[in-house]
């Protein structure tokens, strides 16, 4: 019978994966801040944002549709490696967010609200995500009211579920179906010739790449250290004089 | 050396008539300055703590489990019991 807290080796391919991410996200930095843009009104130097701004959102959807399936994963089996792992993938998503929504802010402030002299006014998209982001970090929340470890998992994965349905309706639909200062109010942001300039466009596919492996990076160091927990746990239990459930 | 004096007051007179007059707003003039790139070096900076956050966070996590391997080590084996 196998371990149900075995994961994967984290051997050389690993290792080798780190480095790459590492120089991979040092050169898209460079490239970032250095590389031409265009240059115009209103927006000026802060075009450089869409490199950073703009990919914390593909970690956000990305690492919530990995927590969705991990829990939903876990409801299925009920192996507590699948509960750790969405964990995990709901904590990367949730900084991604905040970082999202913070940087957010605070480019708009001085584009498309410099005159205004307002740091928020409402927008839809940004008011739909701050809305996104505390139904999901209610998830934490629920997490920490809850000392069972089994009923825990099983009500923050079904909870996850629902967090992770409301994602759609309030970050793509919604704000579509209102007036938006956001970009791509119609078809794809960021993608459609319109949204993006040439000389921009492969820096930004390769941040958006950068930042993806590097919330894959983060994601695997979190995952490790609760599996190590859990092994602990168990090592624990395993020593102490009275029998009690194991880890499944 | 008074030339030179002279160009440094001058200098120093065409930096101050470049100041913007509405000082009430430092922020919001050193944000707008070089084409508003200081709003790029903002939002690099949130990414950064951002980063930090999740990084201390899980730091945490790691020393309490490092904590509690180290106890369970240092306590007797459980078969010396019986």
């Amino acid at each position: 019978m196998t371990d149900p807290l075995t994961l994967p080796r984290y051997g050389r391919a690993y290792r080798v994966a780190t480095v790459v991410v590492a120089v991979w996200v040092t050169v898209v930095l460079v490239l970032a801040l250095t590389g031409d843009i265009a240059n115009l009104p209103i927006l000026e130097q802060t075009a450089r944002n869409l490199y950073f701004h703009v990919p914390m959102w593909f970690v956000l959807y990305a690492f919530a549709l990995a927590g969705a399936w991990h829990s939903a994963r876990f409801l299925a089996t009920g192996r507590t490696l699948h509960d750790l792992r969405a964990e995990s993938a709901w904590l990367v998503s949730t900084v991604a967010g905040g970082i999202a929504l913070v940087t957010g802010i605070l480019w708009s402030r001085f584009t498309w609200y410099e005159e205004a002299n307002v740091w928020w006014n409402g927008d839809p998209r940004q008011t739909m995500v701050a809305v996104q982001l505390l139904i999901g970090g209610a998830y934490f929340i629920l997490r920490g009211s809850v000392d069972e470890p089994r009923r825990r998992a099983r009500l923050s994965a079904a909870y996850a579920l629902f967090a992770t349905s409301t994602m759609p309706f309030l970050t793509y639909v919604l704000p579509r179906r209102m007036q938006s200062l956001h970009p791509g109010a119609e078809g794809n942001p960021a993608f459609s010739e319109m949204d993006i300039a040439p000389q921009m466009r492969w820096v930004f596919y390769a941040s958006a790449v950068g930042f993806l492996l590097l919330g894959w990076w983060l994601y695997t160091l979190r995952v490790r250290v609760r599996v190590t927990e859990a092994r602990a746990e168990r090592l624990a239990e395993a020593s102490a004089p009275a029998p009690t459930a194991t880890l499944s | 050396m008074l030339a030179l004096q002279d160009t440094l007051q001058d200098t120093a007179i065409a930096v101050l008539d470049a100041a913007p007059t509405a000082a009430s707003e430092p922020f919001e003039t050193a944000m707008l300055a070089a084409d508003k790139l200081p709003v790029v070096l903002g939002v690099v900076l949130i990414v950064w703590i951002g980063l930090l956050l999740f990084l201390t966070v899980t730091e945490r996590r790691l020393r309490r489990v490092e904590a509690r391997l180290d106890a369970a080590e240092a306590a007797p084996p459980p078969r010396a019991q019986h």
